[in-house]
């Protein structure tokens, strides 16, 4: 069904030949674990903490040139002329460059498999500008300081546009084009209407919607508004380039897709990709933001152009103004639900806000819906997402990748169904959520570009995590005692899932080669960016080879040195790259068994190995690694004990969670405290279980401030008026609530010895969760975040209000969905501080207010809904 | 950012800073912390005198009935000082203890904090509650000043060329005062939205004084006189630090920014108002 | 102009632009723990022990530092004699990027040499300008209390040892 796969669904079949690799679809299980599932050392943290571990900018060059992009002040206009005269007399000005000065290949800045599922619509440099911090021209100097003043004396001249910023307005008759140019497209056989400002459309449905709501007792509709958010990785994004002895480009830089990035910035320059090595070495964090082609094609340029190193990196600023940024959206959501808890249907409509570029676009789009709706059974769903352009910062891929945005509404209304029918809004989630063995058609239905893979749940741990859970908040003592006073206390939760890879699109590959003293080289194309992946992925190869982690020494992310890896995104380096590390270190073992054999005069398959060792048929004799590696080196036959191995995966399975919040509010101020936090995950086998819960606690403190204080605020011309920490409020250890994260083991076959990803899911819960909670607490659904203490109070105050007005005219407060439904309204206004919306969109907040209807046993109600808010 | 600055001045007493400062021909400009000269980027300078090194400058003691803070001590030091007790010495531990993080605290002096004053400079309207006075130094020769004048003048006009904050004198107060600091902010280190500094200082189960001292939800660090009134000579009910409340919402003028709306925030200053009155009465009842 | 400083026990003199922060200064002196994260004094990762106290060194100017005795991570410990507080680090999980590290520890050792036997509240007051993003401080939190115990501990028995 869905329209963005026709062309692509028709996969050739490939001859199959003996030297293609068939990646396994499953993995054994081993007796007992020696290497995995142990809180092993993390191998670089050493360095780390010694200060020894070097980062792009930690290395020095003599002549390096300093970049600086010059950026729009205007979030839409035309450049009618750029005069750098006086900013190349700056001294110390080595080179400017101009859209007139470079080549124009429309290409998108993601770093995603090729060819890209997101549309070609971005320049190196261009004459347009299309949203506030956009490039203008690159200088580049002898230092930082004459980069700057060279960058204030360059004169543009522009003819201003004029802006859209309203998602919900940008398709509108009349609206201002923001790709109006003749040459962007999209390279893969996907819907792609630009003059419409209209980036990408995913539509989908099974069963039948229409009567699923028919059948329901109620029916819910609601408009739910997640914001704009940056990652803040503490390093901002950094790349180096220089000439290596070859005459080749070297890109040191701060990436999770060294190969993507090599690509496209072989693509932007029109030179083939053998001119570029990059090298991805410690980086500060990335989170999504660095799984973007940013820099480095400006790098290579000046390098190439003057023939001298540079070094550009963001100012924080920068960072938050033209970097990336999680998309906003509106996400309505509609569904039926029976008096017994039975999800009759659901129809989630998405509108995207990707900003001036469409950058995963239609991917984070399409996971809104697969990330999400399989969660909970129901027989009819519908899926309808639209991405618009918009003259406002750019989205592209953050940590939860649309599953954020969506598992917030679906979350949300989760209990809102629950509280409309009565029920608890737990045993509403147990009733309903995928259990092992089920499957969803979504799976199938939505894939990234082009149709999904099917799959049944093979492991799913999200009963204990809520019932776990339920405990460590103490759910049942504190659920509905809000006590008296003005704080009032409440408490809400939320089931989450997310994937592990994409399936049959991604791919990792190892390289191991054994060294005398039984030590091993792992060479990975994984890309490292502060996960612990290297750590991960060489307990992986240790277990499997039978050895220590001692004895990996792991090199990742060069593309000269190390095998492909598609990157660090998609929840997929463990369960991917994992695979990969499996299939070559079996291959590496196999080997070493058939040396030692040699070595003991026995059958290669009475060797067994432990520890380093092998022995033969009952441990009789034995020989070491090192011994075997020695005779294979220097004596007999000799040979390089070494393998590569790729892996793809066949299926994306869900790791599972189940989020719980604690909150206080303040009824007089509207602040919330948040008092306490519990997260347990299922990610199957953890290979590092300190690693995966750290993965799990980073994750819920940066939701847990974007839910309550991470906000992008704009003026009214698109600027962003708070770009730094001192007024982007990211959490410090004294915002901290009681933290209290937990795993809980499955086993997931297809994932190497049962893992699944860890990474993404935990960023999506504090959304819901805490919303819930503040629901519980004061009675008001929150449909703006961040839930800041302005927007809570004037919810209160609105409920209190409506109230009022209900007591007033008692014949209608008699009728309980009547009074539902006002409440729902009420709270669904909002500060216009918030969004990105201009002030005349928000006028008319009751006739806006999507307005949850409740209407029991009324299909025409609910279709004439429906009908509403459709364009 | 300092374009034009060429060196620094490492003076060891006062005498030999103010004589820095008042060079002719020089551009100059006083530093300790140097956190707002560093940001501020004022590319006139050309000299910067540290006084980071006048021992003299670096202290808190108490004299008497008063506790003397000298105007190079780091604001961390305050925050962590056990000499400081009572209903002044808590409030000053307390509002130090809130300004941004302890790296910052440990850049900021107390003089800095009062001679750059930001909407968010927290120790100013503390400073007003307890009637607090600064010490200037032009040299030998000193005046002391109601730190109420100094901010009412603003510190660059009011401060002599070559004349710097040497110290701020706080009275102290003792049994039948209570204080109060109340910040606003979206997260424990993020500039104030709203601050409130009370006193209230009994007599006779009478409010003798009270002090209302507000900063960054208006543009400067200020008192409510009328709402002080309000208090003063009244016997202390919860009906009239509401109408205290209530008039130092009414009469605060409200300094618009990104935060928050003017609205929200006058709302919101009230009740805090209320609860730092409150809080204060209930320290001076003990 | 000149500025002479003492860095990790050694004795510098360096070229310095006047308006020049201390941060940059330390990077080009090869003290690359010090970090860039925001140049505005908000993030910590530049962190540096200037006499004693951790100040931020994005917003430090570098002339400031004349005289002064400066220890970046670099003069704690290194991998073969690691600090109490860089062990603990490694051992309770507290690393992932990193990048933040190298401040944080300097922030956590200002407050063990003020403060032996820190509460866990200690400890968030005094890591409260670090900013992570990674780890969300809950590892970090039970590695400085760790330290605290194993400095302690090993303070007795080189005591009896001697």
């Amino acid at each position: 069904m869905a329209k963005t796969t026709k062309k692509t669904a028709n996969k050739k079949t490939v001859p199959t030949v003996s030297v293609i690799p068939e990646s396994p679809l499953t993995f054994e299980k081993p007796a007992k674990f020696n290497q995995v599932n142990h809180s092993l050392t993390k191998i670089d943290a050493m360095g780390l903490v010694c200060g020894q571990q070097k980062y792009v900018a930690d290395v020095d060059f003599n002549d390096m040139l300093h970049v600086k992009v010059l950026g729009s002040p205007h979030a839409h206009a035309e450049i009618k002329s750029i005069d750098i005269a006086a900013a190349l007399k700056v001294e110390g000005v080595v080179a400017i460059y101009t859209w007139k000065d470079v080549p124009r290949v429309p290409r998108t800045t993601a770093g995603q498999g090729f060819p890209e599922p997101s549309p070609y619509d971005t320049y190196l440099l261009d004459k347009k500008v299309r949203f506030v911090g956009d490039r203008v021209a690159i200088v580049a100097a002898e230092t930082p300081e004459a980069a700057n003043e060279a960058c204030s004396k360059i004169k543009v001249q522009y003819k201003v546009l004029k802006p859209v910023f309203d998602p919900e307005k940008a398709m509108d008759k009349g609206a201002p084009v923001i790709h109006d140019e003749k040459d962007c497209r999209v390279p893969i056989p996907i819907f792609y209407d630009p003059k419409r400002n209209h980036c990408s459309h995913v539509e989908t449905a099974v069963g039948d919607v229409k009567k699923g709501f028919k059948d329901a007792d109620i029916v819910l509709e609601k408009k739910y508004y997640p914001h704009y958010a940056q990652h803040c990785p503490i390093e901002p994004h950094t790349c180096m380039a220089y000439l290596d002895e070859y005459d080749r480009i070297v890109l040191r830089t701060s990436t999770q897709v060294p190969f993507h990035a090599r690509r496209i910035t072989a693509q932007t320059l029109g030179i083939p990709v053998k001119k570029i090595r990059v090298i991805k070495p410690r980086i500060g964090g990335g989170f999504g933001t660095k799984q973007e082609v940013l820099l480095e094609d400006v790098c290579a340029l000046v390098t190439l152009r003057t023939r001298r190193p540079c070094i550009w990196a963001l100012t924080r600023a920068e960072e938050f103004m033209a970097a990336r940024t999680r998309h906003p959206m509106v996400c309505t959501i509609k569904s039926g639900v029976k008096k017994d808890g039975t999800i009759t249907a659901i129809s989630m409509r998405i509108i995207s806000n990707t900003g001036a570029y469409g950058s995963h676009a239609l991917t984070v789009l399409s996971n809104c819906g697969s990330k999400v709706l399989p969660l909970y059974r129901a027989e009819n769903i519908e899926f309808i997402g639209d991405t618009v352009y918009t003259n406002l910062p750019v989205g592209g891929a953050y940590r939860g990748y649309g599953a954020t945005q969506a598992a917030y509404a679906m979350e949300c209304q989760m209990d809102e169904m629950a509280e409309a029918i009565g029920m608890d809004p737990i045993k509403f989630r147990q009733k309903n959520h995928i259990k092992e063995g089920e499957s969803s058609p979504i799976f199938k239905a939505l894939g990234e570009g082009r149709e999904g893979v099917d799959m049944a749940i093979g492991s799913c741990g999200l009963d204990k995590c809520i019932t776990e859970g339920m405990k460590k908040i103490d759910w049942k003592k504190k659920y509905g005692k809000t006590g008296n006073g003005t704080k009032k206390r409440g408490i809400g939760m939320c089931c989450l899932m997310q994937g592990s890879s994409i399936p049959e699109i991604d791919m990792g590959a190892v390289f191991i080669k054994m060294n005398e003293d039984g030590s091993f080289n792992m060479l990975l194309g994984a890309t490292d960016l502060g996960t612990g992946s290297d750590t991960v992925l060489a307990q992986i190869a240790a277990e499997t080879l039978g050895c220590k982690l001692e004895d990996m020494m792991v090199y990742s992310s060069d593309t000269d040195m190390t095998p492909f890896d598609v990157g660090a995104y998609a929840s997929s380096t463990t369960y991917l790259t994992g695979g990969a590390v499996i299939t070559t270190a079996k291959k590496v073992r196999e080997q070493i068994e058939a040396v030692a054999a040699k070595m003991l005069d026995e059958k290669p398959e009475n060797i067994t190995i432990e520890n380093g060792v092998c022995y033969g048929k009952g441990k009789k004799n034995s020989v070491t690694f090192g011994q075997v590696c020695v005779f294979s080196l220097y004596e007999h036959q000799q040979f390089q004990i070494g393998a590569i191995g790729s892996h793809i995966s066949h299926a994306s399975p869900p790791p599972f969670s189940a989020h719980f919040a604690e909150v206080e509010v303040d009824t007089e101020t509207g602040e919330v405290k948040l008092l306490k936090y519990v997260a347990g995950v299922d990610c199957g086998t953890a290979i590092n279980p300190t690693l995966a819960d750290g993965q799990t606690q980073g994750a819920v403190m940066n939701a847990i401030s974007f839910a309550l204080t991470e906000e992008y605020i704009f003026d009214d011309n698109g600027r962003m008026l708070n770009p730094n920490f001192g007024n982007y409020k990211i959490w410090s250890t004294k915002d901290m609530p009681e933290i209290d994260t937990f795993l809980v083991p499955t086993y997931e076959k297809t994932g190497p010895y049962g893992a699944k990803s860890v990474s993404e899911i935990s960023i999506n819960g504090a959304l819901p969760a805490i919303g819930n909670a503040i629901k519980n607490a004061v009675g008001v659904r929150l449909t703006h975040p961040p839930y800041t203490a302005e927007k809570v109070l004037a919810a209160i105050k609105e409920l209190k209000n409506d109230a009022g007005k209900a007591k007033a005219k008692p014949a209608k407060a008699a009728k309980t969905t009547k009074k539902v439904a006002t409440k729902a309204a009420a709270a669904a206004k909002t500060s216009k501080k918030a969004t990105a919306k201009k002030p005349a969109a928000k006028k008319a907040p009751a006739k806006k207010a999507p307005a949850k209807k409740v209407a029991a046993k009324k299909p025409a109600k609910a279709k004439a809904v429906s009908k509403k808010s459709k364009k | 950012m300092l374009k034009k600055l060429t060196q620094f001045y490492y003076p060891e007493t006062i005498e030999e800073a103010c004589k820095y400062l008042g060079k002719k021909g020089e551009k100059t400009a006083v530093v300790a912390g140097g956190t707002s000269e560093a940001l501020r980027q004022d590319n006139s300078i050309e000299a910067l005198v540290d006084i980071s090194r006048v021992k003299e400058l670096n202290y808190i003691r108490k004299d008497s009935s008063i506790y003397r803070i000298g105007a190079t001590t780091p604001i961390q030091d305050i925050y962590k000082c056990s000499d400081l007790k009572g209903p002044s010495g808590e409030i000053l531990k307390y509002t130090a203890g809130k300004i941004g993080s302890t790296l910052l605290r440990n850049s900021i002096t107390a003089g800095g904090n009062l001679a750059a004053i930001f909407p968010w400079s927290d120790l100013p309207p503390v400073y007003l509650a307890l009637d607090a006075e600064v010490v200037l130094r032009k040299g030998k020769p000193k005046r002391t000043v109601p730190v109420e004048n100094l901010i009412n003048e603003r510190p660059n006009k009011f401060l002599g060329e070559n004349e710097i904050i040497a110290e701020i004198a706080v009275p102290v107060y003792g049994k039948g005062t209570g204080t109060s600091f109340v910040k606003f902010a979206k997260t424990a280190n993020d500039y104030s939205m709203i601050t409130v500094a009370t006193r209230v200082t009994l007599k006779s189960g009478k409010i003798e004084q009270a002090r209302i001292a507000l900063n960054a939800v208006t543009i400067s660090p200020v008192r409510i006189k009328d709402a002080e009134k309000i208090l003063e000579g009244q016997k202390p009910t919860s009906d009239l630090i509401a109408e205290a409340a209530a008039k130092t919402a009414e009469k605060a003028e409200i300094r618009k920014d990104f935060r928050a709306s003017k609205e929200y925030k006058r709302e919101v200053l009230e009740v805090l108002v209320r609860r730092s009155l409150e809080e204060a009465l209930e320290m001076a009842k003990k | 102009m000149k500025l002479n400083t003492r860095i990790n026990g050694k004795d510098y003199c360096l070229e310095i632009n006047p308006n020049a922060m201390l941060v940059d200064v330390l990077r080009q002196a090869g003290l690359k723990s010090v970090k860039f994260g925001c140049g505005e004094g908000s993030c910590g990762c530049c962190a540096v022990m200037i006499d004693g106290k951790p100040r931020n060194s994005c917003i430090t100017l570098a002339g400031l530092a004349e005289g002064a005795e400066i220890l970046t991570v670099e003069g704690m410990g290194n991998p073969q004699e690691p600090h109490a507080l860089q062990q603990a680090f490694v051992d309770s999980g507290s690393t992932q990027c990193g990048y933040c590290n190298p401040g944080s520890l300097i922030a956590a050792k200002a407050l063990l040499d003020s403060n032996p036997n820190p509460s866990a509240e200690d400890v968030k007051d005094a890591l409260d300008g670090n900013l992570c993003r990674c780890t969300g401080y809950v590892k970090r939190i039970d590695a400085v209390l760790s330290a605290a115990k194993a400095m302690k501990k090993s303070k007795k028995t080189s005591r009896g040892k001697k």
